[in-house]
């Protein structure tokens, strides 16, 4: 059996097995989620660039199961896997063995839409990757209406996008396009089939004013999910753009990149103002999810190669320091059953570990040089700059110190200041914890201090 | 001299071959299958009469699928023209077979205890209708098939003692009649305009200036409209779903529907004059992009799965009419997919709330799946697998289907049609997924007493679920169809 598909079917058979488990078994299914996951990196830098392709249609166009990595998707897919395998490590939440399959699953499902090389089987695992997060929602969301809005307004991009794909291949005759050089795709249709596309993955990013379903979602999952929603399958859409868009119709991208661009900027400044005033410490990050990836449709509008480059060392930063931000105040809201920033403080006393991971996670967000998102941000602004979109480049920076406000807020009212006699006293990160964040503060330094790897492809 | 003679003699007596009487060989069997259960019955004297029934049904079943699966690829015209096997009518006999079977199993799990063999027997005739209407080729054996399917269901509809199932006879009874008027009397009038009853005789130029023509098939159109209880014929079906015990309600939906489609699909892809199809047909068109939009709607208050189920085909319909909508041979194909699908998640579904009813069929509430993945992980399961598939969602066959539809309507420029199937697939998710939610969300009230699981149930569900998924991956799809009338 070719290893990457081994690699997409891996975490989605195991996660039916699992459900053979017994229930109660709490360590054993978190212990076999992590090892699964980490088999997926494994099988993953084994084998994942390797092809596989088997045919599905060939009538009225030609598709097939065509998997394979590209060096982009590539990075991808190995955040995916990483911060899969640390949100599994960390997760502690009620009916665990359920939760821990649905994970899987939903590494599974995004492992499959990043490694497709066909657009059918990338919309098929579109909608796939909807089902296990709201499953999610249902189950251990805080409110069902969120479920609701979370599944309506992915699902209207799902369909948006299948529609697309329909119509493309009937005029482009295959839909095995992904990743495949030269194929330009122009005709009657390009507009609309480019419009169907934007739409879907603009609610996915996403990007105002279609972000509304956003906030909720990523305030109500548990932590150790919304860690993975947020850094992994918000990237859908921006990979769509990159993979998708930009590969198979530059000339319509171009030809919007105008509105676009607005989009992004609009997103950006608004995260960011928001954020600003949150006290729901999720919310913060889950605004400022908006902003970042704001500037990420800014690099992607602009067209520019470098900024382009830029935007694949930015997703994968995101990916790191949001995934980390999610785990850590998951944490504090474990610890201290608040996430209100009005309640909490001066934790950092208590818990110099907690303390630390979070700010190294919320310095990376900021833009501290020698950081992942510095790396990231520079490359992207010096790109969007050549490509001669200066009032871009200004609005970014406006964002980039507001984010610095924000997110020293969100350390300080944590960490510090003086203790609150509300919240109890617990103990400090535990070493399992502490595991389960390493590997991505690790990697957000590594990356900051040498970004050449994620500059290649 | 004498020998001719004699022949023609005999020929007199005895107009059709022996060929013409394997033809209908499949709907021979089912018939005498239906025969032979009330022998049986007459002799059983056992207590639980069921099985003995459902058990001579499903085996008169599979005998006539595979008599019909060997049809396939042998197209002969059997009565003069009446009936012409092969490829088309194979594969929608097929598809009979299989929502015959499946009810039946459905039927031997939970059908009411008395009267068993009688109820059992009208099924089967029942399909025999709808086999005949599958092969039918002239507007006799199209009315014959249609009467014979209608007239069982009448039946089978009242067949329990509720005061819905009486209401839900009635109602059937007299709708389907006023439907059965229009297509008869469209039948009429096309056999005045052209002198023939046969299909194929409709296929010249110049009837496209006879009014009589457009009059006939305007009314054989808004026949067969109501019998697939499109928008504004679709009233009845709910109510008629809702009444009827569930079992039928699992036949109706898939048999009535593959039978219509059939006789629609052979009237627009081999009997329209060129130049009509497009003017005739437009309004058919309109009509399944409403109902497109209106069964998805009705679905979203629904608090009966047979109900929302109801709504539910009355969209679903419409979806198989978008893909043949522009009459293409690849539209028909795809029709023919998505017909297939439908039939397992429809049947699956029925099934799933069979194994958690008891005889008065609790399942059919919506009430009732209220915490259901932890009661019944499996067949929680199994219900969402339908349930996504008939929201169009992967990995199963619905969504396939409606790749494939998007596709068709693409490359034939009803992108119109598309747009509203779309929109209508947007709205239908709420009331889909309401369900799943409800089957696994955290609501602890009280649920209604669990019964034991009814094991026949129960595998049709696992068959329904398993295929479902499987022929997304591996579409089965017939290619040697047409041509559909000589």
């Amino acid at each position: 059996m070719p290893i990457v598909l081994v690699t997409v079917l891996l975490p989605i058979v195991a996660g039916a097995l699992l459900l053979v488990l017994p229930r109660e078994d709490r360590t054993i299914s978190r212990g076999l989620g992590t090892l699964v996951a980490a088999a997926t990196i494994v099988t993953l830098l084994a084998g994942g660039h390797a092809e596989w392709s088997f045919r599905w249609l060939s009538r009225p166009f030609v598709a097939a199961f065509h998997f394979g990595a590209t060096p982009f998707s590539l990075w991808i897919a190995l955040l995916l896997t990483v911060v899969t395998m640390c949100a599994i490590a960390a997760c502690r939440v009620p009916r665990l063995r359920d939760f821990v399959a649905l994970m899987l699953f939903l590494e599974g499902t995004m492992l499959g839409l990043f490694l497709a090389r066909d657009l059918l089987v990338f919309a098929l695992f579109w909608d796939l990757m909807l089902i296990p997060v709201f499953f999610g929602l249902i189950g251990w969301g805080e409110h069902p209406a969120t479920a609701w809005r979370y599944f309506i307004y992915n699902f209207a991009g799902g369909l948006t996008l299948l529609l697309a794909t329909a119509a493309f291949g009937v005029i482009y005759g295959s839909t095995d396009v992904i990743g495949r050089s030269g194929a330009h795709f122009a005709g009657g249709w390009a507009e609309w089939i480019y419009a169907g596309f934007a739409f879907a993955f603009l609610v996915k990013t996403p990007v105002w004013p279609l972000h509304t379903w956003m906030p909720p979602t990523y305030s109500g999952l548990p932590s150790s999910m919304v860690s993975v929603v947020s850094a992994v399958q918000s990237k859908a859409g921006l990979y769509g753009f990159i993979a998708i868009a930009l590969a198979l119709m530059p000339q319509e991208v171009a030809q919007y990149a105008g509105p676009l661009m607005v989009l992004g900027a609009i997103s950006l400044i608004y995260g960011a103002l928001v954020a600003l005033v949150q006290n729901d410490a999720k919310r913060i990050v889950a605004y400022s999810s908006l902003s970042h990836l704001g500037l990420i449709i800014i690099a992607i509008a602009s067209g520019n190669a470098l900024a382009i480059k830029g935007a694949l060392v930015y997703i994968v930063a995101h990916g790191l320091f949001s995934a980390a931000l999610f785990q850590v105040l998951g944490y504090v809201e474990e610890r201290e059953e608040t996430r209100s920033l009005l309640r909490l403080g001066g934790l950092g006393w208590q818990n110099p570990r907690l303390a630390g991971a979070l700010c190294i996670a919320a310095l990376a967000a900021l833009g501290l040089p020698g950081l992942a998102g510095f790396a990231g941000e520079l490359v992207i602004l010096i790109g969007v700059y050549q490509a001669g979109y200066v009032w871009a480049v200004i609005v970014a920076l406006v964002a980039i110190v507001l984010a610095a406000a924000y997110l020293i807020r969100l350390y300080q009212d944590i960490m510090n200041g003086p203790e609150t006699d509300d919240v109890p006293v617990r103990p400090d990160l535990t070493w399992v914890e502490g595991l389960a964040v390493t590997p991505l503060l690790a990697a957000l330094i590594i990356i900051g201090v040498y970004p050449t790897p994620l500059l290649r492809p | 001299m004498r020998i001719p003679h004699e022949a023609a003699a005999a020929a007199m007596k005895i107009p059709f071959t022996h060929a013409d009487w394997l033809a209908v060989l499949p709907v021979g069997a089912v018939a005498v299958a239906a025969l032979v259960v009330l022998v049986a019955d007459l002799f059983n004297t056992g207590r639980d009469q069921r099985y003995l029934s459902v058990g001579i049904g499903l085996a008169g079943t599979i005998v006539a699928a595979i008599l019909a699966a060997r049809q396939f690829g042998h197209s002969h015209d059997a009565f003069f023209g009446g009936f012409i096997t092969g490829g088309f009518a194979t594969v929608f006999q097929e598809i009979i077979l299989i929502a015959l079977a499946g009810s039946l199993v459905l039927y031997g799990g939970i059908g009411p205890a008395q009267r068993v063999a009688g109820m059992t027997a009208i099924m089967l005739w029942s399909a025999c209708g709808a086999m005949l209407m599958a092969g039918a080729a002239n507007l006799l054996m199209i009315f014959l098939g249609l009467e014979l399917l209608s007239l069982g269901l009448y039946a089978l509809c009242g067949a329990v003692d509720r005061k819905a199932a009486r209401e839900s006879a009635l109602k059937y009874l007299i709708l389907s009649s006023t439907a059965t008027s229009f297509l008869l009397f469209g039948s009429a009038l096309l056999f005045g305009a052209t002198g023939s009853v046969l299909l194929a005789d409709l296929v010249h130029p110049w009837l496209t200036f006879n009014p009589l023509f457009w009059i006939g098939a305007g009314m054989f159109l808004i026949g067969i409209v109501f019998k697939l209880s499109l928008v504004p014929f679709h009233t009845w079906t709910p109510d008629v779903f809702e009444g009827a015990p569930l079992p039928v309600t699992a036949f109706m939906s898939v048999a009535t529907k593959a039978g219509v489609l059939a006789v629609f699909a052979r009237f627009i892809y081999a009997a329209l004059p060129s130049g009509v199809a497009e003017r005739l047909l437009l309004p058919v068109w309109v009509v399944a992009g409403i109902s497109m939009i209106v069964g998805n709607v009705g679905m979203l208050a629904q608090h009966d799965l047979k109900r929302l189920l109801g709504y539910s085909g009355i969209a679903q319909v419409g979806y198989i009419l978008v893909a043949l909508a522009g009459v293409t041979p690849l539209g028909l194909r795809y029709a023919i997919y998505y017909l297939t699908a439908y039939a397992f998640m429809n049947l699956g579904a029925f099934a799933v709330a069979a194994a958690i009813s008891g005889e008065d069929e609790e399942g059919a509430h919506l009430s009732a799946y209220r915490g259901l993945a932890r009661r019944r992980p499996w067949l929680a399961a199994a219900m969402t697998v339908f349930l996504l598939a008939l929201a169009g969602l992967p990995p199963t066959a619905g969504f396939l289907g409606k790749i494939l539809i998007l596709a068709t309507s693409a490359s034939t420029g009803y992108l119109w049609l598309a747009a509203l199937l779309i929109v209508g697939t947007a709205i239908s998710l709420y009331a889909y997924v309401k369900v799943i939610r409800a089957m696994y969300g955290r609501d602890e009230r009280e649920v209604p007493n669990l019964h034991p699981l009814v094991p026949l149930a129960w595998a049709s569900a696992a068959i329904c679920a398993v295929l479902v998924v499987a022929i997304a991956f591996y579409p089965v799809m017939p290619s040697n169809i047409l041509p559909l009338v000589r």
